[in-house]
């Protein structure tokens, strides 16, 4: 009888059903699904990281005492300083004025050539499509010495010129010079952009116009041009931004002509100087990441969310191309003049450069071959290590972000996490610090922090700094991907007994390779060339390429800089050419 | 195997109510459907079993154990309901075999290597599907994928089986075999099924029951015979089958003969003789009359129309006439009201007579 039989304690679930085989078991540390666990840890790991460069830099800017040293008070005395200093306003005057120009030139040369390539008739399009792409593999920074070998005052190009006429019509130590070699590249950004915009829209829109009477100039006029609106502002401004940031050509080419900008004033304050004013440096990086952050809303603003990173598509069919005639051979003397002089001249002459004495017109340049500026790299410790180091940083890094991006989007995207909104935008929001800042951000962190003296100065400090800058790219590169993973997959592993983490670990991970292969060589490409944040982060010990050669430079040693550059170029075609194939050979299996 | 309760579960979504007080209870090795138009609630309320949405109250139950209640909150997560779901997409991991899709859940059970591959085969011979079982599902078919879906829900025993319009996919004639195979294996299991379909036919042919979803609402639960012959509103009976739906009101005069009412039909001066039912709305109220077009009987006789003994006889004139094979189709006008109606024969008209039996017409109150 059921009232005699003492009662049992009630089993967490009730026994399986006759002949069934019941629910799988799984472990609750803390007393909830072990998920819970993951997405926390996920989501403090990615808020500490995103947060650890920015909370010292506004901090910092309203002591009167450098963070770390005791007694020291609120004041509002370094906005004041800012402000009041005299150039202040004729630096922010130029950063805008020079991200104008780079901006206008960028979207000049862009826009005109994705058309072309993308929309019309157009001799090897292919071809041309992707040279127009390289720059993005290619530092700025080398970009700027391939453009000065060429185009400098003593440039080959130049020279050759002046030699002709007498006279230069350029001058690349002036605003509108810097700007254009930031356009330069910058171009691919925008070409990027537009081209992919173009590749998904529809042809029959064109195909109307047609139909209706347009010819082919008129159908791209009134059609085709117009629709480009939306990826030209969103290219426009993230072109501004990262004119506004960069820190290359202010450096390289301003510093020279006595320009400051943004960028090399903080450079300046911050590791020229012999003291530097740490509440200054603080206020200005405060302002400075305040611009960033306002102009990566308005984009956030302007095109929604699911267009911040579109990816690089596939071309749609090529089938009903417009036939501009005549125009046609303009449009390629338009294109080709620029691909060939804005780009391959000067990476073709920067490697020259690595492989010569000197490099002038009035000298065969096969007279003066030399290995010396290699030999110099190698004869001296610090350089060399500076190759390494670079590999080092940009391999584990780009282990570590794609790792820990793939976790992000795992839990922003495919979890019933509470704060996955927010989680997200975290992991992006990197994209609105410039290097620079994160690189004093985490140098006063680790001062700050106990035990952060540990860390500064050596590789795994550049790790972090150049992995936090890169986690929005990772963002971007696997996000897609989980987008096109129908959410029938994962709610049919939970309902056959996977938890949250089997269901991560057996069938999501594994469908998301070739977006982590993606992501891991993109983070690569970009961690190698990275160099910003090492400005202050970097130790003796921990130099990397870009500031080794910053460093060169400054001691007028050009054909090293040179033969730098063309080490880092081949190593990053190397990896891109590998994991090419690799990817490659996984699409075919 | 225990049944399943749904009991008074509601859940509204951005200050929309998509489900409103959903109470059904599936019996043990029953076939159930939810059948409703797209967006009616039917596929939330499967999420809700499965475990892959969450009702804001209400109770779901299999036997004791409670898998959601909203008051005091309990939630078990998809994982730890034991049941089996397949997907209208068949949801097949594409980077694993045919045999992984079905060994995933057993081994998640940590059954045994031999008792799982006995386990796969004995699940795959049911769907006859044991000779692909080390092909990918991309070099499936459609129905050859939706096979091994079946196969993969079933394989680990679970309480109950949960079908998400899995033979939407198929073209038509796919999906009349695999309806009459999927009946056949439901009864061979004999395991309790939830299925959930917008095909009328489907959950005619198939189901014990079946749950009549609209905008949320459960508007009937019945069997088929049920559903189809005493709708409960007007609703289900415009949804399953082809109903005509003709408002009128009650004849005031309406005899008091126990038996059937007269309706007055919208402004056409036309009456119709209808059977009286329990709902039926007081004389002089609006009523909606459901007339079923394949019980009208189209004659070409011009017999005087009106009362009849037994019969209502109007007229009416052919406005369309379509032949779709098996029969023709007629669109019909009596005064402003539009009929349909169908016939294996070809009517030329202009005017035609139907003949309707009041027993055929379904009288429902009307909200004026």
């Amino acid at each position: 009888m059921a009232t005699q039989t003492p009662p049992a304690p009630a089993p967490p679930r009730p026994a399986p059903h006759a002949g069934g085989l019941g629910t799988p078991r799984y472990r609750r540390p803390f007393g909830a699904g072990r998920e819970v666990t993951i997405h926390w840890l996920t989501f403090l790991v990615t808020a500490a990281l995103v947060l650890a460069p920015v909370i010292p830099v506004l901090y910092q800017s309203i002591r009167n005492q450098p963070l770390y040293a005791a007694g020291g008070a609120f004041t509002l005395s370094n906005y004041v300083h800012l402000f009041t200093e005299a150039d202040f306003g004729s630096i922010i005057l130029d950063t805008l004025l020079f991200a104008v120009l780079t901006t206008v030139f960028a979207l000049a040369v862009a826009v005109p050539m994705a058309v072309l390539l993308e929309r019309t008739r157009f001799p090897a399009a292919r071809l041309f499509g992707q040279v127009l792409r390289w720059p993005i593999y290619i530092s700025p920074l080398v970009l700027a010495f391939g453009w000065i070998v060429v185009y400098g005052p003593a440039g080959f190009l130049t020279s050759a010129v002046r030699e002709g006429l007498g006279w230069v019509p350029w001058n690349l130590y002036t605003l509108p010079g810097m700007a254009f070699v930031e356009a330069v590249a910058q171009v691919p950004v925008a070409f990027l952009f537009c081209a992919n915009a173009l590749a998904a829209s529809d042809t029959s829109l064109e195909n109307a116009a047609r139909s209706v009477g347009a010819g082919p100039i008129r159908t791209l006029r009134s059609i085709v041009v117009p629709m480009l609106r939306p990826p030209m502002l969103y290219a426009g401004l993230l072109i501004f931004g990262t004119a506004v940031e960069t820190l290359s050509i202010p450096l390289i080419l301003g510093e020279p002509a006595g320009l400051t900008l943004f960028s090399s004033f903080l450079y300046e304050q911050g590791i020229d100087s012999v003291s530097p004013d740490y509440g200054l440096l603080g206020a200005a990086s405060t302002f400075m990441l305040l611009t960033t952050i306002g102009l990566v809303a308005v984009q956030a603003r302007l095109l929604g969310h699911a267009q911040r990173f579109v990816s690089v598509r596939g071309k749609a069919s090529r089938s009903r191309l417009l036939d501009i005639g005549g125009w046609k051979w303009l449009g390629f003397a338009f294109v080709g003049v620029y691909v060939v002089f804005g780009a391959l001249l000067p990476m073709a002459a920067l490697i020259l450069r690595a492989f010569t004495s000197l490099l002038t017109p009035l000298v065969n340049p096969f007279d003066l071959l030399t290995l010396d500026n290699f030999r110099l790299i190698f004869a001296y410790a610090p350089y060399t290590e500076s190759i390494v180091n670079s590999i080092t940083v940009a391999f584990i890094g780009a282990v570590a972000v794609t790792l820990l991006g793939t976790a992000v989007v795992l839990v922003a995207r495919r979890s019933d996490f509470r704060f996955a909104r927010l989680l997200e935008t975290a992991a992006q929001s990197p994209h609105a610090v410039p290097g620079l800042i994160v690189g004093i951000g985490f140098f006063w962190a680790f001062a700050w922090m106990p035990g952060g003296d540990a860390v500064r100065g050596t590789l795994l400090a550049l790790i972090i700094a150049f992995g936090v800058r890169a986690l929005p790219s990772a963002y971007g590169a696997i996000s897609p991907a989980t987008m096109q993973l129908g959410a029938e997959l994962d709610q049919a592993a939970r309902v056959a007994g996977a938890d949250w983490w089997r269901t991560v670990s057996r069938i999501l991970i594994r469908l998301l390779v070739p977006a982590m292969l993606a992501s891991f060589l993109l983070i690569w490409t970009q961690m190698i060339r990275e160099y910003a944040p090492a400005m202050f982060l970097a130790g003796a010990e921990s130099q990397v390429i870009g500031t080794t050669a910053i460093d060169l430079w400054t001691q007028g040693e050009t054909g090293s800089v040179a033969a730098l550059a063309t080490l880092q170029i081949a190593v990053t075609a190397l990896v891109a050419g590998l994991a090419g194939l690799l990817l490659k050979r996984k699409h075919d299996a | 195997m225990p049944e399943l309760a749904v009991e008074n579960i509601t859940k509204s979504f951005h200050g929309t109510t998509v489900l409103e007080d959903i109470d059904f209870t599936v019996a043990d090795g029953e076939f159930f459907t939810l059948l409703g138009p797209s967006g009616c609630g039917k596929s939330t309320t499967l999420s809700c079993v499965a475990g892959l949405e969450h009702p804001d109250s209400g109770t779901i139950r299999v036997g004791d154990e409670v898998f959601f209640d909203g008051l005091p909150r309990t939630a078990v997560p998809p994982e730890g309901r034991n049941l089996g779901l397949v997907f209208q997409s068949y949801a097949l991991w594409p980077h694993m075999t045919i045999a992984d899709n079905l060994a995933l859940p057993l081994k998640l059970r940590k059954v045994a290597k031999a008792e799982q591959r006995r386990l796969i085969d004995d699940a795959l011979t049911k769907v006859d599907m044991a000779h692909l079982r080390d092909r990918y599902p991309h070099q499936l078919s459609g129905g050859q994928q939706q096979r091994v879906a079946l196969a993969r829900g079933i394989v680990y025993s679970p309480g109950v089986l949960l079908l998400d319009e899995p033979l939407s996919n198929l073209d038509a004639k796919m999906r009349g075999q695999a309806r009459m195979w999927l009946k056949d294996l439901q009864r061979e299991v004999g395991i309790t099924t939830v299925y959930v379909t917008h095909d009328q036919i489907e959950a005619m042919s198939l189901s014990d029951r079946i749950a009549v979803f609209m905008h949320g609402r459960l508007q009937q639960v019945g069997t088929p015979v049920e559903v189809y012959e005493t709708p409960a509103t007007p609703e289900v009976a415009g949804f399953i089958g082809r109903c005509n739906l003709l408002d009128g009101r009650i004849d005031e005069e309406s005899p008091a003969d126990a038996k059937t009412l007269r309706v007055e039909l919208g402004t056409t001066g036309r009456h119709l003789r209808v059977v009286r039912t329990d709902t039926a709305p007081a004389p002089g109220e609006a009523a909606t009359v459901g007339l079923r077009s394949e019980r009208i009987t189209l004659t070409d006789r011009t017999d005087a129309e009106g009362d009849h003994a037994d019969v209502n006889v109007l007229r009416a004139r052919i406005e369309q006439c379509s032949y779709t094979g098996a029969r023709f189709e007629y669109v019909l006008t009596i005064g402003d009201l539009r009929v349909h109606a169908e016939s294996a024969v070809r009517h030329t008209g202009p005017e035609i007579s139907l003949v309707i039996r009041p027993e055929d017409c379904l009288l429902y109150p009307r909200a004026t």
